[in-house]
């Protein structure tokens, strides 16, 4: 199946992914070999066929609880934009 | 005999005794660190000061009859594992300097356990790669031949233990990236059952794939290592609770009677080296020697499916995983007028080459209207796989492959054709799939002197068995030499 530079270029963007011109090219091309390379999954015989799911020894259910975490200060201070103990993004809500 | 030759267990016990002391033993491996690192490029953050005040540490709290598993002995860690105030980039520019305000469980169970942790390996940014070229602070290079990459993504844990930085070194494999490293790198790499060990602290790239494991160039210190870090975690809720099996026991084998030990059938036609094939026959010969049984099995989704399956299901978890790296809470962060350009430019600036490929194919496969051809289609084929082992297993013990098809290739060969990248890990890749534990071991030295792999499967929590073939085999053939960094 042909992707085209828009394709890649739509997609992008649902990632929140800037790319440059020259990625996108280059980006389209690998692209395309990678899908080809998918659609020999459809040789295989798949109907009836549940999806994977890890079976064995489950891992336990526990308690939804807050704990105490004494490290707040720490995180904050990895803030790239901090106003005391807020991070600062660029305005979301547009004014009326 | 150089202290940094020394393996990890006789390093702890020289150093229990008293015949040693930790900053004795730390120092000489810092100096072999330092002495190789402007050649190989294996670690990101060195932490020499770090490593000799905890080495002070561990003296003192030894003289107070502290019982440590592993004084005094010198290890390396993947830089995807959190180490509580010490830079952790995931080989990544998004991470900017970054430094986690904890330390994920396995770097604490080490630590606890009386090792010093040296540095930060390399690795391939966001462990997506099979080279270690893949990072934002350059390519490792392998220490057997220099032009040569030491496979990834845990290359740089691989280069530091083969060249005598640490004896032990933690690594994560999500499709190989521990056992092909080790194969090409000439030491043991283990990657343990899905669900074993701890991945808390672990920067996440394709969560139900994801393992932590030890590589290493003795097999008691590999056992020892798994010890350590696959104690149960609560805080990581994929962590199967229970006790482990005291791992080491199972080098008391020195023979495989009443074994039954698959192989691939017709592994000949495989596209593969000639000196990978030839080591390959000589372990089967060696099993075989050993009274192994040994079974022809057959596998043709796995190998002849696994590849796209992985490539699908991987990318779509880290599309999803690596949607956090957005320039709000930490690390990298580039300016906007909206929230949205902050989000484009932090993104674009921040990632690599493969990791943009991946999580464009990643969000592609769960876009609306393609999730059903690409993304269930994946997870079905991925139950194919998964059944496929569950019934070779009614058959045999354990499975034995190559762990790569080609020796260390030379650094850009591959770069520019991400497929044939991803052929490296043929033979790997469908063991995660289907969540199983599994080694590569090096089994000899092609005539150009480049080590070569062999991978041993087990069923779910088979690492017992896994050590078992293990031993046998490095009865025959030795331990793993140490590397001398040089050219080839």
């Amino acid at each position: 199946m042909a992707v085209s530079e828009a394709d890649v270029r739509r997609v992008a963007l649902l990632a929140r992914l800037e790319v440059t011109d020259e990625e996108a090219r280059s980006l389209t091309e690998h692209f395309g070999k990678i899908l080809e390379h998918f659609h020999r999954l459809q040789e295989l015989e798949l109907s009836g066929v549940d999806p994977f799911s890890l079976e064995g020894p489950g891992t336990p259910w526990r308690v939804d609880e807050a704990k105490p975490w004494d490290g707040r200060d720490e995180i904050l201070s990895e803030a790239p934009r901090r106003e005391g103990d807020f991070f600062v993004v660029p305005r979301i809500v547009e004014e009326e | 005999m150089e202290l940094w030759q020394l393996p990890a267990w006789k390093i702890a016990e020289e150093v229990r005794r008293g015949n040693l002391s930790a900053s004795q033993a730390v120092e000489s491996h810092i100096r072999r660190m330092e002495s190789l690192e402007p050649s190989i490029n294996a670690i990101i953050t060195p932490m020499p000061e770090e490593a000799r005040k905890r080495a002070l540490a561990i003296d003192e709290a030894l003289s107070k009859g502290a019982d440590l598993p592993l004084a005094g002995v010198p290890v390396a860690v993947k830089d995807l594992l959190c180490t509580k105030g010490v830079r952790t980039t995931c080989g990544s520019r998004v991470l900017g300097e970054w430094k986690p305000p904890y330390s994920a469980t396995v770097v604490r169970y080490l630590e606890e356990s009386g090792a010093v942790v040296i540095g930060k390996a390399n690795m391939d940014e966001f462990a997506m790669g099979s080279s270690t070229e893949q990072s934002a602070f350059g390519a490792t290079s392998n220490p057997w031949d220099v032009s040569r990459v030491p496979g990834g993504s845990s290359g740089g844990s691989a280069a530091a233990v083969a060249a005598g930085y640490a004896p032990i070194a933690l690594g994560s494999d999500t499709g190989g990236s521990i056992r092909q490293p080790a194969a090409l790198c000439g030491v043991y790499g283990l990657k343990p059952t899905y669900g074993l060990v701890s991945r808390w602290g672990l920067i996440a790239y394709a969560s139900s794939l994801d393992q932590v494991g030890p590589f290493s160039r003795d097999l008691a210190d590999l056992a020892l290592a798994l010890e350590v870090i696959s104690a149960y975690d609560p805080l990581d809720s994929t962590c199967v609770p229970g006790s482990r099996p005291r791992y080491r026991d199972a080098l008391k084998a020195h023979d495989l009677k009443g074994q039954r030990i698959g192989f691939l059938k017709g592994y000949q036609d495989f596209d593969m080296d000639d000196e990978v094939k030839e080591k390959f026959a000589l372990a089967l010969r060696i099993c075989q020697e050993g009274g192994a049984e040994m079974v022809e099995v057959s596998l043709p989704v796995s190998t002849g499916y696994g590849l796209p399956c992985y490539y699908i299901v991987a990318p779509a978890e880290a599309s999803s995983n690596l949607a956090r790296y957005d320039g709000v809470q930490y690390g990298l962060s580039e300016e906007g007028k909206s929230i949205l350009e902050l989000y484009l430019k932090t993104r674009g600036k921040g990632f690599g080459n493969e990791v943009k490929r991946r999580i464009l194919v990643g969000t592609y496969v769960l876009s609306s209207g393609y999730y059903d051809a690409y993304y269930l289609v994946a997870q079905k084929v991925r139950r194919l796989i998964a059944d496929e082992f569950t019934a070779a297993f009614s058959a045999v013990d354990a499975l034995i492959t190559p762990t790569s098809p080609t020796l260390a290739f030379k650094k850009g060969e591959k770069l520019d054709d991400p497929i044939q990248m991803y052929m490296s890990d043929l033979f790997t890749l469908p063991v995660n799939l289907a969540g199983l534990p599994a080694i590569s071991m090096n089994v000899g030295y092609s005539k150009a002197g480049l080590p070569v792999g062999v991978q041993i499967v087990a069923p779910r929590w088979g690492e017992t068995e896994i050590l078992k073939v293990a031993s046998v085999l490095t009865d025959a053939v030795g331990s793993p030499k140490v590397a001398m960094g040089g050219e080839g």
